[in-house]
Parts: C-alpha cells; sequence; structure tokens
C-alpha cells in the first residue's frame, strides 16, 4: 500500500512538489512555532492568517481588475505584515483588554474576506475551499522555490542570532540591557511570522495555520527537558504528523490540511494522556512514601 | 560606576509614582530602597533600566545621560522571581550560554563554579526552587562584569539559605566596589551593607538617609 503513495511521489511532479513542500514546512514550523509560543503570541497567529486571507482575496478582486504583476498570495503577505502593526496600534486604545486587537482584527479580515469573495467574479467553491483548507496539490515549482527560499533565510537567520532569540523571547528587559537590538529583532521575527502564515496558506489553509505552528510545540514543552531537545522533539512530531497526514489523504482522499492538522493533535492527545498517567503515579508514589514514612 | 538621579518625577496617569527625586552615588556604594508595596520601587527600578521613558537629563551613569546611552554596557539586573513564568523547557545551560553573547570563556566557566551552579547546570530552569532560579538570575547579571548591580525583590519567595547565600554574594560585589540598587521590602536583609537608604513612602515622597539613620527609615515609613 506504501508503495503506491511512494510510486505517486516519483511520478506525479503536484504529487513531488507537495510531498517536499509539506516535509519543509514541517521543520520549519516548529522552529516559528516555538518562539510564537514562548512570547505568548498563539493567538496573533490566528489573528494574522485572518487578515491575511483578506489580503489574498483583495488580490484576487484586483487580478480580475487589472493584470498584476504578481500573484495574490503577496498581497496576503503585505496585509498580515500590516495586520501586526495595526493590531499594536489598536491595543494602545485599551488598558486592560488589550486582546480585543486581535478579535476586532479577525473581523475585519473575515468580514472583508466575505465581502471580495461576494464581488469577485469567477471565484470558484473550491478556490475558497482551499484558502480556507489548504490546497497543497496546487503548489507549483515556483512555489516550492519561494517555500525552499524562506527556509533557508529562517536558517540563516537562525543561525546568525540564535542566542538573541533566546534571549529575547525569555526576557525582554534583559536582552534590552545586555544590548540586544530589541525593536529591531522584534521586527524580524514579526515579519518571518507574517510571511510564515502567507506562505503556509496554501499547504493548510488559513483556519489551519495555527496547528501547523503552534500543536507540535504544545506538544513538546509537556514532556521536553531543554530546549534544544523541545524543538527538535516539536520537529519530529511535526514531520511524523505530515507524513500521516498525507497518508491518510491519499489513500482516503481527504482534505490534506484537515489530515494533517488532525494528525498533530492526535499526537497532543497521546501526550496529554502519557503526562497524565505520569502524573497520577508520581502522586500515588508520593502519597505511598509518606505513609512508610 | 556613579549614578546621579536629578529631579525625577515619574507617573503612569496623572498621579506621578515618584516625585522629584535626587540623588547621588558614588562607585561602589550599596543603596537599598524601601518602601511598602505601591510606593515605587519597583517603578524607580524601571527607571533606572530604561524600561519605561525618562525624561532626559535626570539619570545619569558616569555623568552620561542614560537617554543617551544606547547600550547598558555595564550594568546587571537580577529581576523579581515572579517576573518569569514560563513553562518552555530551558535548561541553566542553555540559559545562561545565550545570554553570554560571546563563546564560553574561563570567565564564564569560572562564574559558574563561584555560584555553585555546576549541580543543577542540565536542570530546566522551570523546575528550580526560587533560591536555585535567583542563583541563575545573579550569575546572568554578572556575566557583563557590570560596575552597577540592580536587584528588584531578589528575596521574595525563596528560601532563608538561599538569602544568606545571596546576602554573601552581594558583600562580595560591594567589597569588589559595584554600585549596587537593591529594591527590598525586607529592611534588614543588607542592613550591614547597605551605606544608604532611599525611603519611599504612600504619598510619592522620599529620604535619602544614610545607614546610621536606619532607625529614621524604618520610622519614615
Amino acid at each position: 500500500m506504501l508503495l503506491n503513495i511512494f510510486k505517486a511521489i516519483i511520478e506525479f511532479e503536484a504529487f513531488r512538489n507537495a510531498f517536499v513542500a509539506a516535509i519543509v514546512i514541517g521543520i520549519i514550523s516548529p522552529l516559528i512555532g516555538s518562539v510564537v509560543v514562548i512570547r505568548r503570541l498563539s493567538n496573533i497567529a490566528d489573528t494574522l492568517s485572518h487578515f491575511s486571507l483578506a489580503g489574498v482575496v483583495i488580490g484576487v478582486f484586483i487580478s480580475k481588475l487589472i493584470n498584476l504583476p504578481f500573484s495574490p498570495i503577496f498581497m496576503g503577505i503585505i496585509f498580515s505584515i500590516g495586520g501586526t502593526f495595526l493590531v499594536e496600534k489598536i491595543r494602545n486604545f485599551y488598558k486592560n483588554y488589550k486582546e480585543l486587537s486581535m478579535a476586532i482584527i479577525i473581523s475585519l479580515g473575515v468580514s472583508l474576506s466575505g465581502l471580495f469573495i461576494s464581488i469577485t467574479t469567477g471565484v470558484t467553491t473550491s478556490y475558497t475551499t482551499g484558502l480556507l483548507f489548504g490546497s497543497i496539490l496546487s503548489v507549483g515549482k515556483t512555489d516550492l522555490i519561494l517555500i525552499l527560499f524562506f527556509a533557508i533565510s529562517i536558517f540563516i537567520f537562525i543561525g546568525f542570532y540564535y542566542k538573541q532569540i533566546i534571549t529575547l523571547c525569555f526576557d525582554e528587559t534583559y536582552a534590552r540591557i545586555s544590548g540586544i537590538s530589541v525593536k529591531a529583532l522584534q521586527l524580524l521575527i514579526t515579519i518571518i511570522l507574517a510571511l510564515a502564515i502567507s506562505i503556509f496558506i496554501e499547504l493548510v489553509g488559513v483556519l489551519l495555520i495555527s496547528a501547523l505552528l503552534i500543536i507540535p510545540v504544545a506538544s513538546s514543552i509537556l514532556v521536553g527537558k531543554s530546549f534544544k531537545g523541545t524543538i527538535i522533539f516539536a520537529i519530529i512530531i511535526s514531520l511524523l504528523s505530515i507524513l500521516c497526514g498525507f497518508t491518510v489523504s491519499f489513500y482516503l482522499k481527504l482534505p490534506l490540511g484537515s489530515t494533517i492538522a488532525m494528525a498533530n493533535i492526535f499526537v497532543l492527545f497521546i501526550i496529554f494522556l502519557i503526562v497524565k498517567l505520569k502524573n497520577s503515579r508520581y502522586k500515588k508514589k508520593k502519597i505511598k512514601d509518606e505513609i512508610t514514612v | 560606576m556613579r549614578i546621579s538621579v536629578n529631579n525625577l518625577t515619574f507617573a503612569y496617569t496623572q498621579r506621578p509614582v515618584l516625585k522629584n527625586i535626587s540623588f547621588n552615588l558614588s562607585s561602589g556604594n550599596f543603596l537599598s530602597v524601601v518602601g511598602k508595596n505601591g510606593t515605587g520601587k519597583s517603578t524607580l527600578i524601571k527607571c533606572l533600566l530604561k524600561i519605561v521613558a525618562v525624561p532626559n537629563n535626570t539619570i545619569f551613569f558616569d555623568d552620561i545621560d542614560i537617554n543617551a546611552m544606547k547600550r547598558f554596557y555595564h550594568v546587571g539586573y537580577v529581576p523579581q522571581k515572579l517576573d518569569f513564568a514560563y513553562e518552555f523547557p530551558i535548561t541553566v545551560s542553555e540559559f545562561l550560554s545565550c545570554a553570554y553573547l560571546k563563546r564560553k570563556d574561563a570567565f564564564f566557566t569560572a562564574l559558574i563554579n563561584a555560584l555553585d551552579l555546576n549541580p543543577i547546570y542540565r536542570e530546566n530552569i522551570n523546575n528550580l526552587s526560587g533560591g536555585q532560579l535567583q542563583r541563575v538570575f545573579i550569575a546572568r547579571s554578572l556575566l557583563n562584569k557590570p560596575k552597577i548591580l540592580i536587584l528588584d525583590e531578589p528575596t521574595v519567595s525563596i528560601d532563608n539559605e538561599s538569602v544568606a547565600a545571596l546576602h554573601n554574594i552581594l558583600k562580595d560585589l560591594h567589597s569588589n566596589n559595584v554600585t549596587i540598587i537593591l529594591s527590598t521590602h525586607d529592611f534588614d536583609f543588607a542592613k550591614n551593607l547597605t551605606d544608604y537608604y532611599l525611603a519611599l513612602n504612600e504619598k510619592g515622597e522620599y529620604q535619602f538617609l544614610p545607614r546610621k539613620d536606619y532607625d529614621n527609615v524604618i520610622e519614615y515609613i
């Protein structure tokens, strides 16, 4: 049975592109996701993906009117970056309910998307479903090159700024006084997150981007003991989920984004179970020891 | 390093938390900032570290306005334990080697040994006790060989043994001419090390007094 999937990867370019893209994204997602989790930006990832959707849809709308020299995805990137600044601006209006800014931007993104989908001629249901839940099989060579270029850039960025990123993530005040250019680094991180979200839309869709970025990290922090170990474990979970998602999607003809997200969530629930069992065993042992004493 | 604060006023809203505070410290002085909760101890620390925006010409390190300093090369900072609440695993080794922006060298190793961090070097930082975590923070604050060390309530939620260890570390640094600013509600913790007290009260007023006026400090607060 597995032979069929290997055959498909070797013989069909679209399938091969999709597979390579998924593997590359599976490796870089936990790297970005861990920074997002430590800096407590998980909700921002969701907010930006919804706002980015509006950008893509508006890009499609404009491309129907004039000949756009770039893909609508680039509009998504612009909206994604713009969204981070809008969230920051709106946050300043509230003292105690700062998270409201994200809800406002999500609403704006979804309503703009709905509006422009309805007034754009020739937008098919499969296209919008693709945006929402992903359409990785439509990943072309240019998209694949873009993803590879992005992944290499991430590795170079991490290679150069590993210590600074970790220090900033764990203690912004210390980073500031030890001479790290906090604002510049934060801006770079935000731009990388925005780029990742826009690029990942094609793979898993707007609604499941968080699953790719956050859930492998959410699983590994429950069992990790060191930073490096946690990241490596998150990458393993991410890759396993992608391979499982691919296989299930291939044989059962289910949407790939959903199967990858479900595989991720399945792993998370298994880890919940293991942690729960471990904790209850530890408690029982503790009580037993106390009785013996 | 000398510290000079001139007429520092700071307000989050309309009501100032700090009002016209002025004091001067020479190199190697030990200042204890004391006062009840909400009197502005942490705010003063934030001002000194430029975490909040302070007006020009109010805080000087060695006669240089801190607003003109891009980097605080010679300032060490020990945060409150409560400010560090993470679940993401990171070992003491990873935490400190990342904070040390250079490659590990003899100084780094000597610091780890001096603070007795070897037994917990591979431990997840989130599993440490309050006292152990405090030692890690102190090690981190000393990585850039500070001439000024600022500590925000370092004795909160740590055991007596760790408090005594912290006292000895501060004593060593004090004798090595490091200027120390300690924000604390525990008046007795650094009583024998303190050169000056900055006593803050709930009305936003303050008194800057030498150690010999300890009794007045207690009375003022």
